[in-house]
């Protein structure tokens, strides 16, 4: 009778601290973006790496809930590996457990700040560090620490307190500079040794703006 | 005048010579295609390895205007050796074949004769320049299609369709006056020096000259700005993301003074020259 309850009292207890390792602030986020069915929006790619001159890119995304966030565009443009799904499917796919670190001050506005830490190894990151505004129920950065491509800092911008969806994003990420083979070198392409020593892995920005074409939520 | 031009065109048209040097531009652009095709996805692969951490890629970036601009590169060293060849040859081939001494013995001012030599190579060279560029991009654009232009040059530049278009356009034709100035100056060397071989000869030294003096930095104002090899690739400026005109017209203007100066040069040593 006492090893049925001891293992009975252990069975509850493992249950009540798993549903602890999920925190109720990011589980009432990924509960509103869950009503999100499917989207379609045309974006504006505004790439910042100081090696790369680019000019403005348009394409469009399309989003169809549990699927990868698909890209069109007739020009040539480069899509930032993380940043991208705004519904946030990546960072929600796989099982995961939270870590509560406190609050995190931004523009003056505190925000609650977790660790995101996958429990399966199928998830392509290892950490990820959200803000939450508790307010608004909705993530407003996020630092993922992805297994094979580095790390990201997403930083959303809304329209205003009800909006789901970013109307802009801001990735920032490290990129190591362009390497070119001497063969590949116009004669203008100069060497620019100092900077070739002292900067290899630099900081890029790109600024994604939204115009959402359709939001179709689950009823 | 007039008509000493219409008899260099006639005489640069019958010389089989000139339809090899057609016949060599075009075979150059195949070859150049052909290695785009079999082996140009993976030097872009090789050249955006880095930014694939990063990046995903949408479009295609092996299209006809990376092959113009590929095709274009040719004005750094095989097509001026082209033209320094043919463009020698007609005064060499004169000299050797002694047509140039029953020329003399009609009532031709010599200063006209080899003036009309000079517009005639001039002419040649923008139709030649003109003909490398229909035919690439004819060739390039109906088998790569169009899309944007990749471009190394102190970094990486991406010019979408239309302005990369644009920019190969002006490229082709800034390129024809650096061009026009091999051929100038091979013309006076050939007044110079008269035999063919040792005309090409002199004529392709300078040009090997002129390309490794383009990469040294003498750490001179003068020099490095105006002496004659920084101004022979100013087509390259088209490829700045922000194209500096100015300076473009400038080294422009400075590239034609030279051209006209050899030019006097040629013509004032061909009039004192005995030609028998």
């Amino acid at each position: 009778m006492m090893t049925r309850l001891f293992i009975l009292i252990c069975y509850f207890g493992i249950c009540h601290l798993n549903a602890q390792n999920i925190d109720k602030d990011l589980l009432e986020v990924q509960h509103r973006l869950d009503t999100i069915q499917s989207f379609s929006a045309l974006v504006e790619l505004n790439v910042d790496i100081s090696f790369i001159n680019i000019p403005v890119k348009h394409a469009k995304i399309e989003y169809t809930k549990n699927e990868e966030t698909k890209v069109f565009s007739e020009d040539f443009v480069l899509i930032p590996k993380k940043g991208l799904d705004v519904s946030l499917y990546q960072l929600f796919k796989n099982p995961f457990i939270t870590v509560d670190r406190g609050t995190a001050l931004r523009h003056n506005k505190t925000y609650k700040a977790l660790n995101i830490i996958p429990t399966n190894r199928k998830a392509d990151f290892s950490i990820a560090t959200v803000l939450i505004d508790t307010f608004t129920n909705r993530i407003v950065e996020y630092e993922i620490n992805t297994k094979k491509d580095g790390s990201y800092l997403v930083s959303m911008q809304y329209t205003n307190d009800i909006s789901l969806l970013p109307i802009s994003i801001e990735v920032k990420f490290e990129i190591e500079r362009v390497r070119i083979p001497l063969k590949y070198m116009g004669r203008d392409a100069d060497i620019d040794k100092d900077s070739y020593k002292s900067e290899e892995v630099k900081t890029g920005t790109i600024h994604i703006g939204f115009n959402y074409t359709e939001i179709l939520y689950f009823h | 005048m007039k008509n000493l031009i219409f008899a260099e065109v006639y005489k640069l048209f019958k010389q089989g010579k000139t339809y090899y040097a057609l016949g060599a531009i075009f075979l150059i652009e195949i070859i150049i295609l052909f290695s785009a095709y079999s082996q140009g996805q993976d030097a872009l692969d090789m050249i955006l390895d880095n930014l694939k951490q990063s990046f995903y890629f949408e479009g295609n970036l092996l299209n006809g205007n990376l092959l113009s601009y590929l095709i274009l590169n040719t004005l750094w060293f095989h097509l001026p050796l082209i033209l320094i060849v043919i463009i020698s040859g007609t005064l060499t081939s004169e000299y050797k074949d002694r047509t140039l001494l029953s020329v003399m013995l009609q009532p031709v001012a010599k200063w006209k004769f080899i003036l009309s030599k000079y517009i005639v190579a001039i002419l040649f060279t923008f139709l030649i320049v003109l003909f490398l560029a229909v035919t690439t991009f004819i060739l390039a654009y109906s088998i790569f299609g169009d899309g944007d232009l990749i471009v190394y040059l102190n970094g990486l530049s991406f010019f979408e369709s239309s302005d990369a278009f644009n920019r190969i356009l002006w490229a082709f034709g800034f390129g024809a006056i650096s061009m026009i100035f091999f051929s100038v100056v091979s013309l006076t060397l050939a007044v110079i020096l008269e035999e063919p071989t040792k005309t090409w000869i002199a004529g392709a030294f300078f040009l090997i000259i002129s390309n490794l003096l383009a990469k040294v930095n003498f750490k001179n104002y003068l020099l490095d700005n105006w002496l004659y090899v920084k101004l022979n690739d100013t087509w390259q400026y088209l490829f700045h993301f922000n194209i500096p005109w100015n300076k473009i017209y400038l080294n422009t203007t400075v590239l034609s003074l030279y051209t006209i100066v050899t030019v006097f040069i040629g013509v004032i040593i061909f009039t004192k020259k005995d030609v028998g």
